[in-house]
């Protein structure tokens, strides 16, 4: 469950290859892509994420307190 | 069954609309209230018992055996600090007390560094009607009431 939650906002970020940095703070993912029109903010809100702030290349992702698992869950898959 | 929620620091009691972050200010990950701290080098304490569910030098979520969770946040974008300036007391996974000292840090330095030091104090995931008795603002003494939760 966790981990299709992982590949669901990985594959909304615009997949890992459009990864730069993901970065796990407490409630959210401050991630960093190559390019940004790739990020899909309705994939990530159906993904289970509460909030998707985007400027530029870093977008967050607001996922609660279960940030730290899925950061990991995410560095698997990439 | 309720659950009281004991301020983590000393200070002025706000609104989380005051918290300049909108996954706080909008309430994303739950209802709550903010602290702004006051004074110096001080230490955070737990808000409720509880086992420590998640810790970072700037930030902790402690949860009650009865499922409540809440969230501690030591000022805003604090991450970016990389735990300069916080010193941890307890380990995830660790039992505590409520009023047990988790985290020892400086609200002054924070704000030195260009952060607000605002603490927002959050109920995790639970609908804003399961707060009661919210203090509205004034200052609050660490380990006062902030809220109610009722799980």
């Amino acid at each position: 469950m966790a981990q299709d939650k992982a590949a669901a906002i990985l594959a909304a970020l615009g997949g890992g290859d459009n990864v730069v940095e993901i970065e796990p703070c407490i409630t959210r993912l401050r991630c960093e892509v190559e390019d940004g029109s790739l990020i899909d903010e309705a994939a990530l809100k159906a993904a289970g994420a509460h909030g998707v702030m985007k400027q530029g290349t870093v977008v967050q992702v607001v996922v609660g307190p279960e940030a730290d698992t899925l950061a990991e869950d995410i560095e698997d898959l990439r | 069954m309720s659950v009281e929620v004991g301020s983590p620091v000393a200070g002025l009691a706000a609104a989380l609309g005051e918290v300049p972050d909108p996954v706080f200010s909008q309430a994303m990950v739950g209802p709550g209230m903010a602290i702004k701290p006051s004074g110096g080098r001080a230490d955070a304490v737990a808000p409720i018992a509880g086992t420590v569910m998640t810790l970072h030098p700037h930030a902790f979520v402690i949860a009650s055996s009865g499922g409540t969770a809440v969230l501690v946040h030591l000022g805003i974008d604090t991450v970016k600090l990389k735990g300069e300036g916080f010193e941890l007391h307890v380990a995830k996974g660790d039992v505590v007390e409520a009023g047990q000292r988790i985290v020892s840090w400086d609200p002054s330095e924070v704000e030195s560094h260009g952060y607000s030091s605002i603490c927002p104090v959050i109920a995790l995931e639970v609908a804003p009607e399961a707060l009661a008795d919210v203090r509205e603002d004034g200052q609050v003494a660490t380990g006062d009431v902030l809220f109610t939760v009722s799980a």
